[in-house]
């Protein structure tokens, strides 16, 4: 599952799948920014058909935390 | 495709060339991911789009911001227009809202008179649908959306499209359309999904001004304009598809070449078309027929090649899966349709077909065109009878009219301009607007260019835009429809060129060559014309001739003259 949220975040934020580490997040990658967020998150919703609440959008602060949050989804 | 796979598709087609359509989005709301997938939707299609976003909430300064962009498109949101509008609109009081209904409408003249030179804008109607959908009283969102399209429509310009994206929304269904949570957290009312809908509607519009149409449409017979095999079931056998011809006649009549490429005896086709008495299409609508037991990849691309079209402008619909695989596989750039297993499909397919067909303002040449078209096609097959081709043109009794700065004939000017790309010296795709503002400009002249023959009458089919300084004449633009090609007409065309000049008193004629995919046939037109080959930059070749050495071919069996 790892490696499915690294495909989405790879192609959404544009960058290579090795430079995605657990620590990743907007203030490491420089193209993530407020608007790529926002499309990673639609990105990811579709991905593993999930809907992430309002509370959600706000602990999703990298990628760890993401997939944390995924997890609990599914 | 997934969002994600998209964005990746789409950045791998990134081209940074200089050759890039720039598209401004404007919004009160936010609408970032219309970004890759308006840019992806347009590159599959070869238009090496770029698309930048607006500021949130800021369409009026952004008008002013954008106003030299290739299109500009703009999401205005009743919800929005002022901080949950949605919510208070039937609560704020009647001065409030009548001061709202007024800086709109100011706003919406504002923004037309800032755009009023940009290409291309597309603007939505307002919609209330996300809102007032479950809603049986008439409210207050209802009514402004009323006023404020009303408005819309009364002060459209030439340059602007209003897009009805209710259509869109009701195709994705509303609730799949719009989300409410996303709109809560961050101002992004649309999906997703909504954006790829709303973008593959309206992308006919952008993909006509770059010279991207589909100009054909070809059938297949069995099970595809009838129900049945003629070959087994017989003439009394098959049942006319009537919803799909009658579509195919309506197209037809607006200049879209409708053709049969069918494995079938000639014959009895040619009987069923003249005789059957429930066949709608007939004689007068079809321009081509391919009707023997030939491949129908080589059927199709002699078609192309006979009416001079490409293959990418070819439309083909066929019941038989295998045909469409063949197709598909050789011919990729032929967009095929399989006709689906129930009838009513059928028809709601052919209504997708027909909307690939977009044409923004038929001119009186489209609706000609069928005419035109067979005439061609006549000329070819005595084209082949004859062997001298010079005594051939002689015979035709060729005759151009030259239509100078023409005001009335803008729509045509600026449809050659974004339709022709094989006899195109620079592909410049032009606007009404643009062309008018040449016409009115005494530093351009507009030369238009009616050709007609013994045959029949083609129409405006050649065009020449000149810029004139003090001592020098530039060729902007150089083209002739493909329909009067090979005809020793661009001489006369030259010619022409070189009356002005010297009318004007210049000495010195510079021009230009673009390379594209498609306008090999004309890189060496300017040698032919005598003109010094000068600098070449990337794609591009610079000409010049000095008008004293120019020396005509003489081709007075066309006859060149003014026309009214």
């Amino acid at each position: 599952m790892e490696d499915r949220i690294k495909a989405v975040v790879s192609a959404v934020l544009n960058i290579s799948i090795d430079d995605i580490n657990n620590d990743s997040s907007p203030d490491t990658i420089e193209s993530w920014d407020s608007l790529k967020h926002m499309n990673l998150i639609v990105a990811l919703e579709e991905e593993f058909e999930i809907i992430f609440d309002e509370e959600d959008f706000e602990v999703m602060l990298n990628f760890q935390l993401i997939s944390l949050t995924i997890r609990e989804k599914i | 495709m997934k969002y994600s796979e998209l964005i990746k598709a789409n950045n791998e087609l990134q081209n940074d060339s200089d050759a890039q359509y720039k598209v401004a989005i404007l919004s009160n709301i936010m609408v970032h991911q219309t970004k890759e997938i308006c840019e992806y939707l347009l590159r599959i299609e070869n238009v090496n789009a770029n698309v930048y976003l607006g500021d949130y909430d800021n369409i009026l300064q952004d008008s002013l911001k954008f106003k030299n962009f290739n299109a500009v498109i703009i999401f205005w949101e009743i919800s929005n227009l002022i901080d949950g509008f949605h919510y208070k609109a039937n609560l704020i009081n009647d001065i409030e809202y009548k001061n709202l209904i007024n800086k709109v409408k100011t706003e919406i003249d504002l923004i037309f008179s800032n755009l009023k030179e940009t290409s291309l804008v597309l603007v939505n109607r307002f919609s209330t649908l996300a809102f007032d959908q479950s809603s049986l009283n008439s409210t207050r969102m209802g009514e402004l959306k009323n006023i404020l399209n009303g408005h819309l429509y009364n002060h459209i310009k030439s340059n602007v499209k209003i897009i009805d994206i209710d259509k869109v929304i009701s195709k994705t269904s509303v609730s799949s359309s719009t989300s409410f949570r996303y709109y809560k957290s961050h101002k992004t009312l649309y999906s997703v999904d909504f954006f790829r809908e709303y973008f593959s509607y309206i992308n006919p519009i952008i993909l006509s001004v770059n010279g991207v149409t589909k100009k054909a449409l070809i059938f297949d017979c069995d099970n595809t304009l009838w129900k049945g095999v003629l070959g087994e079931d017989g003439v009394n056998g098959i049942e006319m598809y009537q919803e799909v011809q009658s579509i195919a006649v309506e197209l037809a009549k607006q200049g879209v070449i409708v053709g049969l490429c069918s494995k079938n005896n000639y014959d009895d086709v040619d009987d069923i078309v003249k005789h059957h008495k429930g066949m709608i299409l007939n004689d007068q609508h079809i321009v081509i027929k391919k009707i023997n037991w030939n491949d129908k990849v080589s059927n199709l691309k002699e078609i192309a090649s006979e009416l001079n079209i490409n293959m990418d402008s070819v439309v083909f619909i066929d019941d038989s899966e295998f045909e469409v695989n063949l197709v598909r596989e050789h011919l990729p750039m032929v967009k095929v349709f399989l006709v689906p297993p129930r009838e009513y499909e059928y028809s709601m397919m052919i209504r997708e077909v027909s909307g690939l067909f977009y044409n923004s303002n038929p001119t009186s040449e489209d609706i000609q065109k069928v005419g035109m078209y067979k005439t061609k096609l006549k000329m070819i097959k005595s084209e082949k009878e004859i062997s001298n081709i010079e005594d051939y043109l002689k015979s035709l009794e060729i005759e151009v009219s030259i239509y100078a700065d023409d005001i009335r004939i803008v729509k045509r000017i600026s449809q050659m301009t974004q339709k022709t790309n094989q006899f195109n010296l620079t592909t410049k795709r032009y606007t009404e607007t643009d062309i008018e503002k040449f016409i009115k400009s005494d530093s351009v002249s507009v030369l238009a260019f009616g050709v007609k023959d013994k045959f029949g009458d083609n129409g405006i089919s050649g065009l020449v835009i000149l810029d004139i300084s003090i001592n020098k004449v530039f060729i902007d633009t150089f083209l002739l429809s493909c329909r009067v090609l090979g005809r020793n007409i661009e001489y006369r065309l030259m010619d022409a060129i070189i009356d002005l000049a010297k009318k004007s008193k210049v000495k010195v004629i510079d021009a230009e060559y673009i390379k594209t995919l498609k306008n090999e046939q004309v890189e060496d037109l300017y040698d032919r014309f005598g003109f010094e080959v000068g600098q070449r930059v990337n794609n591009s070749w610079r000409y010049q001739l000095d008008v004293k050495k120019y020396q005509s071919e003489n081709f007075n069996y066309i006859g060149l003259k003014n026309g009214r």
